[in-house]
């Protein structure tokens, strides 16, 4: 078997980006990704097992389908379990390499568990949106009390909402991108989020890939199920701009496109009536600050107004997935690859060996290769042609390894004078 | 990019290790027969063997859990021209056997399954059942010493009022009481109850494939009793109640598998996953690393965290780098919080890099 070696430009890496579409609808504090209903089995009110702590979650391996109850590991690795159809759980054991699992801090991990402790946690691993609402204002601190003179400083103490603190320098940071991102500003009558609430919903990696795509990001508030507001990023400047509702062509909040973080801070009345959006049973008026209520935040049926459920929210966006392509040129050029070693490729009935003994071996020199020409007659055989059909294509690294296999849809005729190239795509 | 690079020894700074991460398997036997009235079980137009869901296979979150058949060898008294699925049953025996246990003898004759770990072909078992696990499920392998399979030894209407538990008692991950073969290593199942000191034939009732993740079920189990399988259930023909070994001549391997399903009271198991881990120790000398190429680091072209000139100067690591011999950025390791690094001490900084 000959070996043809790929050229300087018979190899080629790509990347090839796409941008999966992902659709949140939230209703009646449940979320659901791209329309998954939430299937409810014999076992559990949930099959996946994630309504119950998150929902509109991506379970991790989804092993545990419509399980209930608990298993546990005892460190001599022995289990105990409660309920009808106990999970699937991991577990580990503590030695020198000191794996753990995450869950698991180190000062834990050092002070808790002896060498040849048992570790486990539990399955589902989830990831799911999750909405936080930072009210009277964002920028709220505890008061800082010195412990010697008894003074007491106001709002200098701890952030009651540290997420909006840690995104204060990215939020600055992309005010190249637009000055509704800035913290505070003087732009039309000025601002600072600070003072403002701020609703934030945060989006995990795992729905969108790499960043969420600009100009895709579209966010609906629905009023007993008929459409009061939508935002869309149309700029692709990051503006959630007001297409529909009652100020249109204002901002309402902002997109962090990289970290998957959306901030709304639009407080005007999308509609005259009150609901119950708040966890304290308190009504207020649609309006984005609210967006998403429900969105594993607390607000549910039993802490808010029962008019809660008469409000229901679409988010969708495009994600950015980046994979690498290797395209591969494989030549078959004119008066190459005109042989097989297929067995069948030569007439049957033909002795191999010539002659064979104790220090001789010796194949048969004239065997006949079968013609697989066609002819055009039933009766006619057709002259004889070199050609043969290829099947398949083998990829070898440079110690002549096999390392792939491109099998072809259908077998391709390849007569000697015949030059072909295959094209192979492999992503990884 | 570094100020400059500290190289690691491959000898001193670079080690390997291996972690065993488990996870526990239960599989309660309504869902196997039961719970979703056979939703979650798969047959096939060619009867040979059936799939086990956790859920309705129809589903697309349902994972599959195990395959199930039943079979004999050739030379078992069952083995008959007129056996139903009889080459099938042959067929489905020699197959796993030749794949678990290979061939013996000059005349490459498959094995038979044997109910110890002698592979002389004596205490040979020629009806067998056979579960074949999912590898979703078994991982790298099944974890010895932790299988129990219990099942429903009373009659059809009441299997469950008496049980057997089978269980790889004599097995323990250090290779004892295994025996390895091509299929991997194998330990007996036996009778919950039995006495480990007599590998007996009566309390030995089957074989743990680990590293295969595949059960074999001897024909022993269930001798003695008369209604293995109801004739409502039997897909062949035959009386309305059938012993196993008639189950297994006269009933498809369906109608077997069905009948052993119905008699599954509870499965379980633990697998392991290896995970692959270098370590590298990643070290500080006293003299190296005072000083940072972070634009915050100094302000006014002073250092920002010297207050005085005779002050030692510090930085706080807070990433380390692994370059590859040409100085090419290959990995980052993250610090959960920033180490303190002077002077005067010195700081070894273990990165583990599992695959």
């Amino acid at each position: 078997m000959s070996y043809r070696k790929f050229g300087p430009n018979d190899v080629v890496l790509n990347t090839m980006r796409a941008h999966p579409r992902v659709n949140f609808f939230i209703y009646n504090s449940k979320v659901y990704h791209n329309d998954t209903p939430h299937l409810s089995g014999a076992f559990s009110n949930d099959i996946l097992n994630v309504s119950g702590i998150v929902s509109g979650a991506f379970n991790l391996f989804e092993y545990n389908i419509d399980r209930s109850g608990s298993t546990a590991v005892n460190d001599d690795e022995s289990v105990t379990t409660t309920g009808p159809n106990p999970p699937i759980v991991p577990y580990i054991t503590k030695d020198s390499a000191r794996a753990s699992f995450k869950t698991v801090g180190a000062t834990t991990y050092n002070n808790e568990f002896a060498y040849g402790d048992t570790l486990y946690r539990a399955y589902p691993l989830t990831a799911s949106i999750t909405r936080e609402f930072m009210s009277p204002r964002a920028g709220q601190r505890a008061h800082l009390i010195d412990t010697e003179s008894g003074e007491v400083t106001l709002n200098a103490g701890a952030p009651a909402y540290p997420h909006f603190y840690s995104l204060k320098n990215r939020l600055n940071n992309y005010q190249y991108m637009s000055e509704h991102y800035a913290i505070s500003s003087s732009f039309n009558d000025g601002w600072d989020k600070n003072d403002q609430k701020v609703n934030m919903i945060s989006i995990p990696s795992i729905f969108y890939g790499s960043k969420i795509d600009p100009g895709s990001v579209s966010l609906k508030w629905y009023f007993t199920g008929s459409l009061i507001g939508e935002l869309r990023d149309s700029k692709e400047n990051g503006e959630l701009v007001e297409i529909t509702g009652t100020n249109t062509g204002s901002t309402a909040g902002v997109v962090l496109y990289n970290e998957g973080i959306i901030l709304l801070t639009g407080s005007w009345a999308l509609n005259p009536t009150a609901l119950g959006l708040l966890d304290n049973g308190t009504i207020d008026r649609p309006s984005w600050i609210y967006f998403g209520a429900g969105t594993n935040d607390g607000v549910n049926p039993t802490s808010a107004s029962p008019s809660f459920p008469t409000a229901s929210f679409n988010m969708s966006f495009n994600g950015t997935t980046e994979t690498q392509t290797y395209t591969m040129f494989a030549r078959a050029g004119t008066g190459q690859a005109n042989y097989s070693n297929n067995p069948t490729f030569l007439e049957y009935g033909q002795d191999q060996i010539e002659t064979t003994g104790s220090q001789i071996y010796e194949e048969n020199p004239i065997r006949k290769i079968k013609n697989t020409a066609s002819s055009s007659f039933a009766t006619q055989e057709a002259d004889f042609k070199r050609q043969v059909y290829v099947s398949r294509i083998a990829i070898y690294d440079k110690n002549k390894n096999l390392i792939g296999v491109a099998t072809l849809a259908d077998p391709v005729l390849k007569e000697e004078q015949q030059d072909y190239t295959f094209k192979i795509k492999l992503d990884i | 990019m570094p100020l400059s690079y500290e190289p690691l020894n491959v000898n001193t700074d670079i080690t390997t290790t291996k972690t065993l991460l488990h996870e526990v398997i239960p599989l309660t036997g309504t869902i196997v027969s039961g719970t979703y009235n056979d939703a979650n079980i798969k047959n096939f137009s060619h009867g040979m063997f059936q799939s086990v869901y956790d859920y309705p296979y129809l589903s697309s979150s349902a994972n599959h859990i195990f395959d199930l058949t039943c079979g004999y060898d050739e030379s078992s008294p069952l083995s008959s021209s007129t056996a139903t699925q009889n080459s099938k049953k042959i067929n489905l025996y020699n197959q796993f056997s030749q794949v678990l246990l290979g061939y013996t003898g000059s005349n490459n004759v498959v094995r038979l399954f044997e109910s110890d770990l002698k592979l002389d072909q004596t205490g040979s078992m020629k009806e067998v059942v056979i579960l074949s696990f999912s590898r979703l499920l078994t991982k790298d392998q099944i974890k010895q010493g932790t299988v129990n399979l219990k099942l429903g030894i009373g009659s059809w209407a009441t299997p469950d009022s008496s049980t057997i538990s089978l269980q790889d008692l004599a097995a323990a991950t250090n290779g004892e009481g295994t025996t390895n073969t091509v299929g991997g290593d194998y330990g007996i199942l036996f009778d919950s109850t039995a006495s480990l000191a007599s590998e007996t034939p009566s309390s030995s009732h089957g074989a743990i494939f680990y590293q295969s993740g595949i059960a074999i079920l001897s024909s022993s189990v269930f001798a003695g009793i008369a209604d293995f399988n109801s004739g409502s259930i039997v897909s062949g023909s035959g009386p309305n109640a059938l012993s196993f070994d008639q189950s297994l001549v006269s009933a498809s391997i369906s109608g077997t598998c069905d009948a052993l399903r119905h008699r599954t009271v509870n499965l379980s198991y633990n697998n392991s996953t290896e995970i692959n881990s270098t370590i590298y120790f990643c070290r500080m000398p006293v003299n190296k690393f005072n000083y940072s190429s972070n634009p915050t680091y100094t302000s006014g072209s002073k250092i920002r965290v010297k207050n005085n000139s005779t002050d030692l100067p510090a930085t706080y690591a807070t990433t380390v780098g692994l370059y590859n011999a040409r100085n090419e950025l290959i990995a980052t390791a993250k610090l959960s919080e920033p180490l303190k690094k002077t002077p005067q001490n010195e700081l070894t900084i273990r990165v583990r890099l599992d695959y």
